[in-house]
Parts: C-alpha cells; sequence; structure tokens
C-alpha cells in the first residue's frame, strides 16, 4: 500500500512567492524514492513538508497522505502524533541538529520517557539495541559521551537511531551524508538500506548527488525549481533521462567510469569523454590520445618541474594538546602546465599543504620551490609577499566568504591589479572587464556586489581575481565542493580552457575523485598527512595499489544495478575537449 | 489552515507597523531637539539668562509658554538652549570613545598573542569603575566644567567599543576573504585598516548609539550634582538641580521640563539606535 503520497503540492510564502508547482511523489512501504534536484530546487521543502515543518505565514494548497491520514491542515496533536510514530527525518549536518549540551543517552531515551512513558531502564535498552542495529561500536559507552566525542560519521549513525525510536514507519532523510566523507557516507548509506530492509520502511531519500540517488533509490524524482522534471525507475532516469533538465545533471555530473574492473575504452579515452561541456571553444568529437600527449599539446616547451614540494612537513603543537602532524613529509612535482589533484578526506592535510604553498602558514620541514624559485618562508617584506603572490594564487573553497562582501566585484579584481602592476585606473578597468569576459562574466557583473551573485558566478570572480595577477601556479582548495553539479561542470570547463589558453599549472585539492579525474592528468592521494600512492589519475583509478585509495574508490557510490561500474552512464561521445 | 502560523500572521503584524511608529516619532524627537540646539538663538523667545524677578515662578502663559523659574527666566528658552550642552556633550564622548576604542579593538583583535591579553586586561580594569564615578573624580582632580567629565567619560566608555571591536575584528580575521587579501599579497595592517575596518564599523557605530542616551544621563546626573555644566549656564541636569527648591513649593514646571526632555532624549536615542542595529546586526556580514 502507499505509504506516503504527495498529491499536487503547491507552497506560497507569504509575500506570494511560489516555492512548490504541484509537485507529486508516491511511496511505498520498503521502498526507497530519492528527490534528487540541486539548490533551491525546493526538494527540502517538500520533505519537510511531509512532517508539517512549514516556513512561516506559508500557504499551501494539494495534499500530504502518511499512511492515509492528511498532513496539510492537520491539528498540532496530530502533526504530533505523525512525528512521534509514523515517519520522522535525519538532516543533514548532525553536528548542528545534535543538542550538544545531553548526551547520546539523553538524546536516544528522552523521546521514549517523554512521549512513550517509558521507565529510564526499558529506554536505555532500547537505546543500546537501536545503536547496536546502526552498527556503533560502543553503545554501552556512547549512552554517557557528548556529541563532541563523536565523528561526524558516528553523529549520524545516532541521529539514524534517534530517528528511528519511534519505529516510523517513514523515514526521510535529507542530505545525510553531505556533511561527510566518503568513506564515512559508505558506511551510513548501508546501515539506511540494511534498516529499510529489517523494518521494511519507506524512505525518502533527498540528495544533490545522482551518483548516491542512483546507489540507494528505486525510483526518484528529479525536482527543479520547484516542479517535478522527471520520474520513474532510478536506473531509467539515469540510464536514459528523457526531460532536457535531467539529461544536463547527468552529464554535468563527474564519475568514475569505468575505475575497477577495466573498461573496454581505456581510462585515458574515458577522462577525455568526461571531460565534456558546452564549451564552445571545445574541439567537438575530438578524443585525444593518452594524457601524455596532451600534456605535450597544451605546453610544448619540454616538462620541467614547475612546483616542486620535498620533505614537507607541518605539526601543529597546541599546550595540552596532542601535537597534530597535517603534513607529514609530502613530496611532489608538478610539470609547467600539468594539472596535479591532491585527493583526501578531510583531516588528511590536504587544506594545510594549501596554505602552506601560498604562504598562509610555516612549514616545519622541507622546501617548496616554485619555478625555480623558493618559496618555503612566509613572506615578510613587500618585495617577498609580491613575490610569493605572483608565484602562487589560490581559489577557496566557499565563493560566500572568500570575496569581500563590501567590494563590487571589478574593485575587488582592480585591487590586485594596482597592487601588482602599478595599472592606471582606466587600464585597470580595461584589464578587468577582459578578466570577467574571460570566466563567462559581463561588464554589469563588474559593479555587482558579491551577494547579488550565484555561488557559480562568485566562484568565476575568485578565480578572475587570482588570474589578475597572473601566477606561475593556481591552487584550487575544493574550488567546487559548494557548488551545485551542472555549476561545478561549468566552472571544470572553465579551469580546463584556463590552463589551455595560459599553459596554466594547476594543483587542484578536493575530496572527489570524481571531481579530479575531470580536470586532472596525474593525482596524489592523501591519507593523515602522507602520501599514499600517486601516478596518472586513471592509473590510480583503474589499479588503485594503496589499500586507502581502494576503500576511497569503493565507497563512491555506484548505481544498485551495476555494481562493476561506477557512477551514472555517460552521454555518447561527441562532447570531448581537451585539456 | 488552522496551524497556529495564522496566529502569527495575525500578531506579527502590527507589532512590525507599531515599531515603525515608535521608530518615526523618535527620529521626529531628536530632529526637533538638534533644530533646536542648532538655531537655539533664533527659536528661543528670550534670552535663557535673563532674570526677571517680577515674573518668577509664573505658571505657563501667552509671554511664556512653559512658565519660568525663581528667578525669572523663561523655561522654554533655557530648555532650548539646554538642548546644546545636552547633545554636543555626550556626541563627544561617543566620538572620542568610538574612536579610541576602534584603535585599540583592532589592534587588540588583529595581532592577538600578548598585546591582546594586556589590553584586554586593561579594558577589564577601566570596566572596574563605574563611568560616573571616573567623570567625578576627574572633576575632583582638574575642576568643575564638561571638558574633564566628557574626557573622562570618553575613557570609561572606550573599552565598550573597544571589546565589541575585538570580537568582530577576531570574527573577521578568520574569514576566507582576509586569507584571500593575504594571498594576493597585500601587507597585513592594510588589510586590517582598508579592508576589514570598513566592514566592522557599522556594526560597531550602531552600539555606539546606544552609548549616546547612556552618556546624555550621566552627564545630566553630574550636573545635578552640581560638578558639570555651571550656573547660570542653562543645562538639563543643572536646571533640575536648581529647581529643587521650587518642588516643595509646589512648583514643579521648572524641574519637570528639563527631567522630560532628558527622559524623551534618552529614549528617543535609544529607539533608533535599537533599530539602526537591528538592521546592521541582521543584514551581518554575508
Amino acid at each position: 500500500m502507499t505509504l506516503l503520497s504527495i498529491d499536487e503540492l503547491s507552497l506560497d510564502l507569504h509575500d506570494g512567492t511560489r516555492l512548490l508547482h504541484g509537485v507529486s511523489l508516491e511511496i511505498a512501504a520498503g521502498e526507497t524514492v530519492g528527490l534528487v534536484g540541486e539548490s533551491g530546487s525546493g526538494k527540502s521543502l517538500t520533505a519537510r513538508s511531509v512532517l508539517g515543518l512549514l516556513p512561516p505565514r506559508a500557504a499551501t494548497a494539494g495534499s500530504i497522505r502518511v499512511d492515509g491520514r492528511e498532513v496539510l491542515g492537520a491539528s498540532r496533536r496530530d502533526l504530533l502524533a505523525l512525528r512521534r510514530t509514523s515517519a520522522s527525518m535525519v538532516f543533514q549536518d548532525p553536528r548542528t541538529s545534535i543538542n550538544p549540551a545531553r548526551t547520546i543517552g539523553d538524546h536516544l531515551t528522552e523521546s521514549l520517557r517523554v512521549c512513550g512513558g517509558w521507565s529510564a531502564r526499558d529506554a536505555t535498552r532500547r537505546a543500546v539495541e537501536l545503536m547496536e542495529s546502526v552498527r556503533l561500536p560502543r553503545p554501552d559507552e556512547h549512552l554517557r559521551q557528548y556529541p563532541h566525542e563523536l565523528s561526524g560519521g558516528m553523529l549520524q549513525r545516532v541521529m539514524i537511531a534517534g530517528a528511528l525510536t519511534g519505529s516510523p514507519r517513514l523515514l526521510i532523510c535529507d542530505e545525510p551524508t553531505a556533511a561527510l566523507d566518503v568513506t564515512t557516507q559508505a558506511g551510513i548509506v548501508s546501515v539506511l538500506l540494511e534498516q529499510r530492509e529489517t523494518r521494511g520502511m519507506g524512505v525518502l531519500f533527498i540528495t544533490h548527488d545522482l551518483n548516491l540517488a542512483a546507489a540507494m533509490c528505486d525510483r526518484v524524482v528529479v525536482l527543479s525549481g520547484g516542479r517535478v522534471e522527471e520520474r520513474g525507475l532510478a536506473r531509467e532516469v539515469f540510464g536514459n533521462p528523457q526531460a532536457a533538465y535531467t539529461k544536463r545533471l547527468v552529464a554535468a555530473t563527474p564519475t568514475l567510469a569505468g575505475a575497477p574492473g577495466g573498461d573496454s575504452v581505456g581510462p585515458a579515452v574515458v577522462v577525455e569523454r568526461i571531460q565534456g561541456g558546452s564549451d564552445a571553444t571545445g574541439r567537438a568529437g575530438s578524443v585525444a590520445g593518452p594524457p601524455g600527449d596532451r600534456r605535450a599539446e597544451a605546453a610544448p616547451v619540454p616538462p620541467q618541474a614547475l612546483l616542486d614540494i620535498r620533505g614537507l612537513s607541518k605539526t601543529y603543537r597546541r599546550s595540552g594538546r596532542e601535537a597534530v602532524t597535517a603534513v607529514d613529509d609530502v613530496s611532489l612535482r608538478v610539470e609547467r602546465g600539468g594539472a596535479l589533484g591532491v585527493v583526501g578526506e578531510s583531516g588528511s592535510g590536504k587544506s594545510t599543504l594549501a596554505r602552506i604553498l601560498v604562504g598562509l602558514e610555516a612549514a616545519d620541514a622541507g622546501e617548496v620551490v616554485v619555478d625555480g624559485r623558493a618559496r618555503t618562508s612566509l613572506p615578510a617584506s613587500r618585495a617577498a609577499r609580491l613575490a610569493h603572490a605572483r608565484s602562487v594564487q589560490m581559489v577557496f573553497q566557499d565563493p560566500y566568504l572568500s570575496l569581500d562582501p563590501r567590494l563590487s566585484v571589478g574593485r575587488a579584481i582592480e585591487d590586485a591589479l594596482h597592487l601588482h602592476s602599478h595599472a592606471t585606473s582606466r587600464d585597470a578597468r580595461a584589464r578587468v572587464l577582459r578578466l570577467l569576459d574571460q570566466v563567462g562574466l559581463e561588464e554589469r557583473h563588474a559593479d555587482a556586489r558579491p551577494r547579488t551573485l550565484s555561488g557559480g558566478q562568485r566562484q568565476r570572480v575568485a578565480i578572475a581575481r587570482a588570474l589578475a595577477i597572473e601566477p606561475d601556479l593556481l591552487v584550487l582548495d575544493e574550488a567546487t565542493s559548494a557548488l551545485d553539479v551542472s555549476v561545478q561542470a561549468q566552472v571544470l570547463d572553465l579551469v580546463a580552457s584556463i590552463r589551455r589558453h595560459r599553459g596554466l599549472t594547476v594543483l587542484f585539492i578536493s575530496h572527489d575523485l570524481a571531481v579530479v579525474r575531470r580536470v586532472c592528468e596525474d593525482t596524489v592521494v592523501m591519507h593523515r598527512g602522507r602520501i599514499v600512492e600517486g601516478g596518472s589519475t586513471a592509473a590510480i583509478l583503474a589499479a588503485p595499489q594503496h589499500p586507502y585509495t581502494r576503500r576511497l574508490i569503493e565507497s563512491v557510490p555506484r548505481p544498485g544495478w551495476d555494481p562493476a561500474a561506477a557512477g551514472a552512464p555517460l552521454e555518447p561521445a561527441g562532447r570531448g575537449q581537451g585539456v | 489552515m488552522t496551524t497556529p502560523t495564522m496566529a502569527v500572521t495575525v500578531l506579527r503584524a502590527p507589532r512590525a507597523a507599531r515599531a515603525d511608529l515608535t521608530f518615526g516619532l523618535s527620529v521626529g524627537v531628536l530632529g526637533v531637539m538638534v533644530a533646536a540646539a542648532a538655531f537655539a538663538p533664533l527659536i528661543a523667545p528670550y534670552d535663557p539668562d535673563a532674570v526677571d524677578l517680577a515674573a518668577f515662578y509664573s505658571g505657563p502663559s501667552a509671554a511664556h509658554w512653559l512658565g519660568t523659574d525663581a528667578l525669572g527666566r523663561d523655561l522654554l528658552s533655557r530648555t532650548i538652549h539646554g538642548a546644546r550642552t545636552a547633545l554636543l556633550a555626550p556626541l563627544a564622548v561617543v566620538v572620542i570613545s568610538t574612536a579610541v576604542g576602534i584603535v585599540l579593538g583592532l589592534i587588540a583583535g588583529w595581532r592577538g598573542g600578548w598585546l591582546d591579553s594586556v589590553l584586554g586586561r586593561l579594558f577589564d580594569v577601566v570596566f572596574a569603575f563605574p563611568s560616573l564615578l571616573l567623570a567625578i573624580l576627574a572633576v575632583a582632580l582638574f575642576g568643575k566644567g564638561l571638558v574633564a567629565p566628557v574626557i573622562a567619560m570618553s575613557i570609561a566608555y572606550a573599552p565598550f567599543v573597544a571589546r565589541l571591536t575585538r570580537s568582530l575584528v577576531v570574527a573577521e580575521r578568520s574569514r576566507p576573504y582576509v586569507a584571500a587579501y593575504r594571498v594576493q599579497g597585500f601587507s597585513p595592517p592594510w588589510i586590517a585598516t582598508r579592508r576589514v575596518l570598513p566592514n566592522v564599523t557599522p556594526i560597531v557605530g550602531a552600539q555606539s548609539t546606544l552609548n549616546f542616551g547612556y552618556v546624555l544621563a550621566e552627564l545630566a546626573a553630574l550636573s545635578f550634582l552640581g560638578l558639570g555644566v555651571q550656573a547660570p549656564a542653562a543645562d538639563w541636569g543643572a536646571m533640575i538641580n536648581e529647581a529643587q527648591a521650587g518642588i516643595l513649593g509646589g512648583h514643579f514646571l521648572p524641574a519637570l521640563v528639563p527631567a522630560a526632555a532628558v527622559v524623551l532624549a534618552v529614549v528617543a536615542v535609544n529607539v533608533i539606535g535599537e533599530e539602526y542595529s537591528n538592521r546592521i546586526g541582521g543584514g551581518a556580514p554575508a
């Protein structure tokens, strides 16, 4: 029978803005339905409406039925009953959705004792059971622990256990793994699948990650701008998308296609094929040879190391705490015009490495040489600062925070130009417009403040600002992880085209193997401050040597219908584009 | 829909309208006071110090709208002239304390380390003294008048501003845009003064506006104690002081009018400052 049925749900804010335009979906018991879409598509709003969590003063129309009972317009008492017994929710970031001042035991037993009238002993026993069922290692110990003592992955398991206390028939998961590392994500996903099986729950799974949706869901509903673009079996929607929007989304999603188990096409060619997008200057249809050839194309000069890092180490020592070695004897080389991916999970030291490179942190040992010049020490004098800046520039992770909120885009870039070239105002303005044009922005954006721009536009500004200094090396530190997939694809294409046109050397730091393979010929894998494996990206993906790399690659979600191939299928050739 | 959101709708709208009305009224009151202070000689019907012993304690009349005080001086004229010291002195305190506080707060927040600790303890020491006590101490040391108390109060209020500035600068310093400036090669002092400072000053300024009301009331209290503005100069605090004797004789207006002016000014400034800081604070740098 149908567990959840949403019928023509529409939602207006009090100011008349319509956020949902007739969304419909159904979930049967034991089924996982994915709600897929980019930010602002209304997927979280739809899910929250199921529990009656509406924005203040919102007006709704249509109907939401859970177990046959209407939710919209239900009384407070009925909503409470619904949330206690029928449906519950797991939120995105476990750190912010748990009370930090209460123990895990309190969190798990509270609703049983308060709402269910359980005795403390029964509730505790039940909490331990639940923790065992989500595979938390030491339930008895966790009872007395506080949220800050647990890792993000463990905490999300606690949140899942908490959501299961009322034995709900419907579990709503709102991006439950978006804040977690990929290996942690794999564990959470398996727990969710297992619980769905044993309890016969219906699961509404919200995600922006198509690969994850393909791995988790039986059916998917693709949302965009509050409208359902496409619906159907996950395999059909992702394998053979019909709606134009879904096609774009599938094309934009980076994948690990053909990684383990081999692919008859050969990894290098696959890399070429994925480096798609809608770049007008792209050489459509061309499938280039192995990576070496392409490098030769990009930089005719014989390869020489532009970036040479030798034995770099950095240890953080704080009084009263254990010393943390963030970067441990790291050595790597990047050729002129090359692109090296640095892959690792949170805490692997990849961001510290970036901060040392750009001169924000001092290394304890080792040296950094950029284009034959030592760039190890923190720049002290004005001349050293400027020289360091011209050697290395960086694009930061969060474009919402890395631009000065007060300055217009043009002003931000002009600042950099004035500092480095003593350009006249008119000259600088012309160069600003040229730079904006290069990153795909227009003249009108020059006078815009960051807050009026989208995330993708802001990241383009950040890239233009870095390019204004004309650095030898561009470090991109998780530069696309805060962006939607389609925007991410555009920014990655932009980076590729800049490399092609300027022969820029790129160090691309990311947690996402699929993204790295789209940009970089070579990759190193970092784990606990050390480089555990390095080599050509394709080779690492095809035949990972280090156990950690293997675990990393295996953790990337892949469609349930095809366990051998990772990621969603690609569009046919014809979108090829050299790097 | 019968969800509680409906009830909230009904409650919220009038509250917003009322807040707007209060804010508008406050701006009006302060505007009138500032105009009165600026154009006092033109507006005031009489010389504030003109003594008319024939007409002491005359009640409100066509000639004297608010009546006269014990010496027959026109109360309205004195209240209008009193607005000058009442508004100017707190303004001076707010400007000086904000300037000093921002500089110290920026240094403490940006440099951190031992300098931050030293300044922090220094602020704690100043916090330990009530501002009025510091002002009285200054008067005792440097003599009566407004200059000494204004400087003393500026010192007393600077740590409030400095502490706020420091916390904002510390938060701002860790934002990626500051790191981005450093990576571009800008010098740390340039980033601190030219980029971080302008991003925190609106919030600090809004908070400083709130200090204005407190300072106004405290300076009036100082004059009332006879330690601030000296007779015969027209000042609200001093006027209340002089009118004390009249209250027992049933002549309450000479004390009530300046007292009401103090209350109105403090409330108006606080409402404006509150609203201003809400608007700024709500839109914290994004």
